[in-house]
């Protein structure tokens, strides 16, 4: 069968949705599902497609909604069964809690899932703050207040753990 | 001076703060160092960030993900969807005839034989509105196509000698497995189809055989390992071309 166009552009951006995934879910196999429900969407829903998004940032906000959509199902599940609960993280299986040693890993796995998806898109995959904001669908001030939050939670958490060579700024 | 805006404490801490901006976010933390702490703070995090992440973790590929795979399941999907539409069409118009050969237990001993092919050939030929899943470009595609599909070798019936050229290609989903049929289409418009399926529950190889159906001919048979029919009108000469072309395959 032909290959699509946008197969090739999928693929490119494949590893980059894992990474984002697996840093939502914290677990491999639910990340994987997560990716192929986003690509599932993003196929049946190209054809109306906003042309003013960039391809990353409508990519990154599909993957987003699915897991708080996924998220509020387990959560409401979880109600139904009367267990309801402060949300937990899932422990990291053990490899994965050995290479999160790493101190920073490990206070970036404590940040909330919107403070770990912010950080990703703006210093990992160096999303404009433009498309932050088009992607959690606020204005781009939001964003800003949004991120200095995060960037003072990390701090706070890696904090003893992380050391600083203090450097003076001379200018 | 001017305190500078969060919008660009940030961008400077992410280096995209250009120009004159820049120098006064440098002007501005030179004169207050407490400030400069925290930002030089968050410029070390999202370095240390950067490095941790990418190195952490190589995830194992996962062809499941590659979107042509995606797309093959979605294209099941829907096939079975359809498939299964057509069949209760197929059902409930049969029960309107009279619950003619409901004499059996399971919906699939009622379901007359290759009721799938006729239900096929009414939902791609029939309705202008339906694409097939291939368009041949070249010859040898839709014989391609099938090779992909059929493990054991389905030749492509020729019915170009009586002026039949084959125009697309449409996988069903069946709970044996995948179907596969084949509209061929004449000067005039007529079509005729080719259907192909792995043997359906309780009759594992279909008897040479043939029924009308509201005007349509389907003339079935069983060779190699599957079961077929060719599907025509039932008026003119085109059951004759359809019935040489079943000929070699049962």
């Amino acid at each position: 069968m032909p290959d699509h166009p946008l197969d090739d552009a999928l693929r490119e951006w494949l590893p980059r949705l894992r990474r984002f995934a697996l840093w939502l879910t914290r677990e491999t196999s639910s990340a994987d599902d997560l990716v192929q429900a986003t690509l599932e969407r993003a196929l049946s829903r190209w054809s109306s497609r906003r042309e003013d998004a960039s391809l990353r940032s409508w990519l990154f906000a599909i993957l987003y909604r699915q897991f708080l959509d996924g998220r509020r199902r387990a959560q409401r599940h979880a109600w139904l069964l009367g267990r309801l609960r402060a949300e937990e993280e899932p422990q990291a299986p053990s490899a994965e809690r050995e290479a999160m040693a790493h101190s920073m890993l490990q206070a970036f796995g404590r940040l909330s899932a919107e403070q770990r998806s912010l950080l990703l898109w703006v210093t990992v995959e160096g999303l404009s703050y433009q498309e932050v904001a088009q992607i959690l669908d606020v204005p781009i001030g939001t964003v800003m207040s949004r991120l200095s939050r995060a960037r003072a939670a990390l701090r706070r958490l890696g904090d003893g753990e992380t050391t600083i060579v203090p450097l003076r700024v001379l200018k | 001076m001017n305190e500078p805006s969060e919008h660009d404490i940030h961008a400077y801490v992410d280096g995209r703060l250009e120009g004159e901006r820049r120098a006064a976010v440098e002007l501005y933390l030179a004169r207050h160092p407490e400030r400069a702490a925290q930002v030089q703070a968050w410029q070390h995090d999202a370095q240390q960030l950067r490095a941790a992440l990418v190195g952490a973790q190589s995830l194992p590929p996962n062809p499941a993900l590659d979107p042509s795979a995606i797309r093959m399941r979605r294209q099941r999907r829907r096939a079975s969807r359809l498939a299964m539409a057509a069949a209760l069409v197929l059902c409930v118009g049969l029960g309107g005839l009279g619950g003619w050969q409901m004499r059996g237990w399971q919906v699939a001993r009622a379901m007359p034989p290759m009721g799938d092919a006729l239900a096929a050939y009414r939902l791609l030929a029939l309705d202008p509105g339906a694409r097939p899943d291939l368009v041949p470009q070249h010859r040898g595609d839709l014989q391609a196509w099938l090779d992909h599909h059929f493990a054991r070798g389905v030749p492509l019936p020729d019915l170009d000698a009586a002026g039949f050229r084959p125009v697309g290609g449409r996988l069903f989903a069946t709970e044996q497995g995948t179907a596969a049929m084949v509209l061929y289409q004449d000067a005039a418009g007529h079509a005729i189809s080719f259907y192909v399926r792995p043997p359906g529950p309780r009759r594992y190889l279909l008897p040479h055989g043939q029924r009308v159906d509201d005007g349509l001919l389907a003339q079935y048979g069983s060779g190699n390992g599957y079961n077929y029919a060719m599907v025509s009108r039932a008026a003119g000469s085109d059951a004759q071309v359809a019935a040489r072309a079943l000929q070699p395959l049962i």
